[in-house]
């Protein structure tokens, strides 16, 4: 674990993922934030943050793909394997560096976008004074950071399936954004049922968020979107482990 | 030591390696030759565990690679010279393999020192040239003081002095006592570096043998004014010289080096003394000709 940490940090794309992630948090919440602020009275200011996971959780996943994939690209992976050559060793070791990493990132870029947002909507411009109540606030926050950490396992598992960075992020992104919008757009009840269980909207039920792609609240609980979201995770770290271990390095 | 049981790798129809037995021993340079797709590397990723075999066993030690608790202090390897990531320094690399089998971070410190790239250890590994990659990768294969090292082709992207440095540092491993793996295409470079040869060709095994038996083919042409002194004296070592006109011999078995010590001994004065082909490099032709894969049809 220790080596993945030392792997993580030492290359750019790590910073430039994080750094990437604070920017379209804060813009796209500040934008989402001050929209709302236009027609509402009371806006609790992790809201619009909470919102914005639909394209800031790229960051994450880009960070978590390329953990694994750049081993692959640049032949790294066989000293890694030479040095930790019991393969789930290896993947726990990733993950469980990628998900810390990722439960920070995920807590600091939100408090940072809620803040930022809590600040502009002080305009005058708008129609009441925000709110960032604590208790509240707090809690976002960590469900953000959870929903992030997770997200980030997910693709490490992805990856470690596919090996390539482009199939890899092409894969996720469509498991992500692309197939969850296809099934509500169909219309078709049973297919809108299915794509709501899907990480991305799974996620967004287990952080409250009520302002989705479908109109309206999610019909099922936070806890509920939380269960689903692990499932997929391990769902995909179980065939990421399951590639790594039949196929030759 | 390095033991091979019957390791076989086919990829659908296609076998890389057929059956392979032998061991290598420690204390001792073992080159492994072979034409290109001879089956090498696939047999030196086998033994690191990084391929499956289709069938039988490689051991490290008598272990299996995948149960050594922290590998890198037993076996290291060079498998390729670009195994970094480019956008990673080299030290790091060296740092996160380092952390990966508990090996204290002021031995990075130390391999970057021995393998002299202590001044761009900070630099990325993506702006190191051909050389300083090979370099790096050798430094990996250092970083535990393991017992036993393997090489995949370290030449390769060498200058001279790098070539001499490398052959120096697998020579010095050795007389340590420890195992030291080499494979290379280069029959030449063996000749020079290894004591013991392994030959395949189309991953099977060719040849098993020391240096010295394999050499026995070698030839050597050497003229002198007293060449029937000379003669009598090479024959008395052991070798077998053959008159050739009045004032040259042809020496098989021994090198250029033995025959012109051998005559220096003897205080037999020399005007000429020159390798004939075939020489080792032939020899190896001939134990793998119709085994080139890649082989162009005469």
């Amino acid at each position: 674990m220790a080596a993945e940490w030392v792997k993580l940090r030492s290359i750019r794309s790590t910073w430039l993922c994080l750094a990437s992630g604070v920017v379209v948090s804060v813009l796209g919440a500040i934008t989402l934030g001050g929209a709302a602020a236009m027609e509402s009275e009371h806006v609790q200011a992790t809201e619009p943050v909470v919102s914005v996971i639909l394209f800031s959780q790229y960051a994450a996943i880009a960070l978590a793909v390329l953990a694994v994939t750049t081993e692959y690209a640049s032949g790294t992976i066989r000293p890694t394997l030479q040095a930790v050559p019991v393969r789930g060793r290896m993947l726990a070791a990733k993950a469980l560096v990628v998900a810390p990493v990722l439960f920070a990132a995920g807590v600091l870029t939100g408090a940072a976008a809620a803040l930022a947002t809590y600040l502009v909507l002080l305009a005058p411009v708008f129609r009441s004074a925000p709110a960032l109540a604590p208790a509240a606030t707090a809690a976002d926050l960590l469900r953000l950071g959870v929903f992030h950490a997770l997200v980030g396992v997910l693709a490490v598992g992805v990856s470690a399936a596919l090996r390539g960075s482009a199939g890899s992020l092409a894969a996720l992104f469509m498991a992500t954004l692309g197939l969850p919008l296809l099934l509500v757009m169909t219309g078709v009840p049973a297919a809108v049922e299915v794509s709501l269980r899907l990480p991305t909207f799974a996620g967004m039920a287990f952080l409250g968020s009520t302002d989705n792609l479908t109109g309206g609240p999610l019909p099922y609980p936070p806890g509920e979107g939380l269960a689903w979201l692990a499932a997929w995770t391990a769902l995909a770290v179980a065939a990421g482990y399951a590639v790594l271990r039949r196929r030759d390095a | 030591m390095i033991t091979l049981d019957r390791l076989t790798k086919r990829y659908g129809e296609r076998t890389a390696v057929d059956g392979l037995t032998l061991q290598v021993k420690p204390g001792a340079v073992t080159g492994f030759l072979g034409p290109n797709g001879a089956g090498k590397s696939t047999t030196m990723r086998m033994i690191l565990g990084l391929d499956r075999p289709s069938s039988g066993t490689a051991l490290v030690g008598g272990t299996p690679y995948h149960r050594l608790d922290r590998p890198l202090r037993t076996v290291g390897a060079l498998l390729d010279a670009r195994a970094a990531h480019p956008g990673r320094s080299g030290r790091a690399h060296l740092l996160a393999l380092a952390r990966a089998n508990g090996i204290p971070a002021a031995r990075v410190t130390r391999v970057l020192e021995r393998v002299g790239l202590a001044t761009v250890a900070g630099k990325r590994a993506g702006t190191y040239s051909l050389g300083m990659s090979q370099r790096l990768g050798i430094a990996a294969a250092l970083l535990g003081d393991p017992e036993v090292l393997m090489f995949d082709e370290p030449v390769n992207g060498l200058d001279p002095d790098g070539v001499r440095w490398v052959r120096e540092l697998m020579r010095s491993l050795a007389a340590e006592g420890r195992t030291v793996f080499v494979s290379s295409h280069l029959m030449s470079e063996m000749q020079l570096t290894a004591d013991h040869l392994v030959v395949i060709g189309k991953g099977r095994l060719l040849a098993d043998a020391p240096l010295s038996r394999l050499l026995a083919a070698t030839e050597v042409v050497v003229r002198s004014p007293h060449a029937g002194d000379l003669a009598d004296r090479l024959t008395a070592a052991g070798l077998t010289a053959v008159r050739r006109g009045e004032n040259e011999l042809v020496v098989t078995g021994a090198t250029v080096e033995r025959v012109g010590d051998l005559a220096h001994e003897a205080g037999v004065r020399l005007h000429g003394l020159s390798p004939r082909e075939p020489s080792l490099e032939q020899a190896f032709q001939e134990l793998t000709a119709g085994s080139v894969e890649y082989g162009v049809t005469r």
